[in-house]
């Protein structure tokens, strides 16, 4: 709108710089680096980490299909399975503790700060309880029992084989492994019921409300969707507004006592 | 009670007041303004608020009757729930509907957007101005009595009661937020309080015909009926624009012909009405450059022709279609290729972008900012400067409806660099520039002790940061403010009038137009003249 008649310019979008500002936004959350560095201190270990575990399950993932088809994923095998096996421990390792640092300080800003404290409901320490735990229960696992990710993969492998073990894997199933699976199960259910599925929303609210910015042109799809809207029959109940469930939107706009001198 | 320890549930308690304004409290002002930081607001007269709903703070915008009895408070209550439904209605608010709920639903309640808030931050952090106050206390109204199961998980999520304090302070509380929108621009998820705001004052206004008489009675309504929220009929329009002719000749000795509802002109150019009757310097000097650089262009005579400006941005969806169907029925009628609106930073939002959702088919005729156009003139090189000429410090304040509403940054600074020397920018500026305070209809409202709430509270940053701008040059020196918005002049005229910036630091405002008119070549005397009223 800067340029003069814009309406007859082509417009501008570019996946690129697009991009350019999603990927730091959601990956480093560079809006918060920006604008709340103290928030940002917390904020970023725990929300990175949670990415790092996904990272963590898609190379579980890929390591298990590997098993499946005959691979072994050891400190000993191939290039291919060497690479799968040590990246897992790192970013998995790098994750769980991210994560629990995180969510220890979220957890005590939320409770130290007033400013935070007073808006948060029973709900907000939950799902930071509930993912703080996760997170726990996941490094404390991996510090006794599953240094290497293992049982996490075998558990994986299972999943896919219906059952079955890896060749050569004993299980030796312990309470924590357990709990952090089913806690990790819950964690993969439960975000996208809660506002914590933010991380991935803000793609839309982004795109949505924060830069939708394309222009109603005569005969346009954008044109269609307001003359549809236009057509609804709204209810409002104040005097000026003149609406009776039978008017349209279309009528009452073009209308309207005030016109009624 | 110290603001911080307000819970959003405290909105619903009967107390004296929720929120209070300390002077000791308030960002000092530098000198030499020490003397006014002790500046407080004139208390409200028991027997003016007798009848009305005050409890909120110090201040009072709207003034909601008291109801008389327990049933007169049922229906209040009753009306509210019914609009709150209706906002989550496709058919009832199809057009603000998605956003809404995603701000409803996605506040991970960081609180980064208060700190970028400057009625929060000037009010000394009183909790209740908190962009997320308002917001938590709605969203929590939205999740017990919109979302299903609401009233059993309300103890989980957030519990809130619903009573007629809640809701007279809630409406109050919509008009402690200007619409700025600087928090939603930092908000790391893109939650948007100042939407929130609006949905709030469309509830209380659709629904149940609560809203400041400034904008409602004498705004919207007396637009529609009279033909300007000024009061000003045709006659009366043509009568001030044939003197602000004469006065224009005379001031500037150049010879000036306004052209009235020529049909097939290239431009309609609309003026906030206002601009007429406080500033008409600005309408003459819109007209000597048009004129100057040869350009098509008329004025509409017809009722609404006169005045882009459109209240129902702030607070009313039907509102706002109304008047700005008329400006596009107005143009048609004209056959001009476009529409240019002058400086009025909510017309330019309401025409430009929000009428983009109203007008279809040969309604819909481009509309485009008077910055673009102005922008073009000066760099085109059809008409001829002399910089020297606005010699004086100049400061740039930016509308945040031009800004940030529509990413017009560059422009007005580009016109500025070429014909004002000493022209240097506040800090923040562009997309980030801070309201002047008297946005979202703020500049209007003067009921009670709303105005002096305004200039101590929500205009103090601009001043701020006017003074910022201006440091270090020398007390005697004049100093020019250019306001480009008729309603952030409004605010800006009314704080240098409050804190005598005038008398102690030579500092004085106009908009944009005066300024390039002031460097033309062809201009046989200077259209600025400090210390002296030009009109
Ligand atoms: S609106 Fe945005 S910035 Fe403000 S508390 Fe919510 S998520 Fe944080
Ligand atoms: S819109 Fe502006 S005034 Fe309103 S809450 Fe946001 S920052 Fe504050």
């Amino acid at each position: 709108m800067e340029e003069l008649n814009w309406w007859e310019k082509e417009i501008k979008s570019s996946l690129y710089n697009e991009l350019k500002f999603m990927i730091p936004e959601i990956l480093f959350l560079r809006g918060v680096w920006l604008e709340n560095r103290q928030v940002w201190k917390v904020s970023f270990p725990f929300h990175f980490g949670l990415y790092m575990l996904l990272a963590t399950l898609v190379l579980l993932f890929v390591g298990a299909v590997a098993m499946i088809f005959g691979a072994k994923i050891t400190a000993g095998g191939s290039t291919l399975s060497l690479l799968i096996y040590y990246l897992t421990i790192l970013v998995g390792f790098i994750g769980l503790t991210l994560g629990t640092v995180g969510g220890t300080g979220l957890i005590y800003r939320r409770v130290s700060d007033p400013a935070l404290k007073n808006y948060s409901s029973f709900a907000d320490y939950f799902n930071l309880a509930f993912l703080f735990l996760f997170f726990v229960s996941g490094l404390l696992t991996w510090l006794f029992h599953d240094h290497a990710f293992d049982g996490a993969r075998a558990y994986i492998y299972s999943l896919l084989t219906f059952g079955g073990q890896p060749e050569g894997y004993t299980s030796s199933r312990s309470f924590l492994g357990e709990g952090t699976i089913v806690l990790a199960s819950l964690v993969m259910a439960y975000i996208p019921m809660t506002h914590m599925s933010h991380m991935f929303m803000k793609y839309f609210l982004y795109h949505f409300v924060r830069w939708e910015d394309k222009p109603n042109f005569k005969g346009s799809r954008i044109e269609a969707m307001i003359l549809k809207n236009l057509g609804f029959k709204p209810t409002w109940a104040a005097g000026h507004i003149g609406a009776d469930g039978e008017k349209t939107w279309v009528d009452i706009a073009t209308s309207g006592p005030t016109r009624n001198k | 009670m110290r603001g911080n320890f307000i819970k959003p549930s405290a909105i619903s308690k009967p107390s004296k007041r929720l929120g209070h304004i300390q002077a000791n409290e308030l960002p000092p002002l530098p000198p030499p303004y020490e003397d006014l930081n002790n500046l407080t607001l004139s208390g409200l007269k028991d027997e003016k608020i007798a009848n009305i709903e005050a409890s909120l703070d110090d201040t009072v915008a709207i003034g909601i009757p008291r109801p008389k009895n327990k049933e007169e408070e049922e229906k209040y209550i009753r009306a509210f729930l019914s609009g709150l439904r209706k906002l989550f209605e496709k058919k009832n608010n199809w057009g603000f509907l998605q956003p809404l709920l995603l701000s409803m639903e996605y506040c991970a309640k960081c609180q980064t957007c208060s700190d970028a808030c400057p009625v929060f931050e000037m009010s000394g952090r009183q909790e209740i101005y908190r962009p997320t106050f308002r917001s938590e206390v709605f969203r929590r109204l939205y999740k017990k009595y919109i979302k299903p199961g609401g009233k059993l998980t309300s103890k989980l999520t957030g519990d809130i009661d619903l009573n007629w304090t809640t809701v007279a302070r809630l409406a109050e509380l919509a008009y402690r937020c200007t619409l700025c929108r600087r928090c939603a621009s930092v908000c790391p998820i893109g939650v948007d309080n100042a939407l929130i705001t609006h949905e709030i004052r469309k509830l209380f206004s659709q629904e149940m015909g609560i809203a400041p008489k400034e904008i409602h009675e004498k705004g919207t309504l007396q637009h529609l009926r009279v033909g300007s929220t000024t009061g000003m009929n045709p006659v009366a329009v043509k009568d001030s624009m044939d003197f602000i002719q004469e006065e224009m000749e005379e001031i500037t000795g150049y010879k000036l012909e306004i052209p009235w509802d020529k049909e097939g002109a290239d431009i309609l150019l609309l003026h906030n009405a206002g601009e007429v009757l406080a500033w008409p310097e600005n309408v003459g000097a819109f007209a000597i450059i048009f004129q100057a650089a040869g350009i098509s262009w008329t004025f509409s005579s017809e009722e609404l022709g006169y005045d882009v400006v459109n209240y129902g941005l702030w607070y009313d969806d039907v509102q706002m279609a109304r008047v700005a169907i008329k400006h596009a029925e107005i143009a048609k009628k004209l056959k001009v290729k476009k529409m240019i609106i002058g400086e009025c930073g909510h017309a330019h939002k309401a025409l430009a972008v929000i009428a983009d959702r109203v007008l279809t088919g040969d309604l819909n005729i481009p509309r485009e900012s008077g910055f673009v156009i102005l922008d073009e003139i000066v760099s085109s090189g059809k008409i001829k400067f002399d910089p020297s000429r606005n010699n004086f410090p100049v400061t740039l304040h930016d509308p945040c409806n031009v800004v940030r509403a529509m990413g017009i940054v560059e422009p007005q600074r580009r016109i500025l660099r070429k014909i004002a020397p000493q022209f240097r920018e506040m800090t923040p500026h562009g997309v980030d520039n801070y309201c002047c305070g008297g946005g979202s209809g703020f500049a209007i409202m003067s009921g009670f002790n709303f105005a002096e709430w305004r200039t101590l509270v929500s205009s103090r940053k601009k001043f701020l940061q006017i003074l910022d701008a201006f440091k270090g040059e020398p007390q005697d020196v004049p100093k020019y403010v250019c306001a480009p918005c008729s309603n952030c002049k409004g605010a800006i005229r009314d704080i240098l009038e409050y804190y005598h910036a005038k008398e102690r630091s030579h500092i004085y405002y106009g908009g944009l137009v005066e300024l390039i008119v002031n460097a033309m070549v062809d201009m046989k005397k200077p259209m600025i003249k400090f210390d002296e009223e030009s009109f």
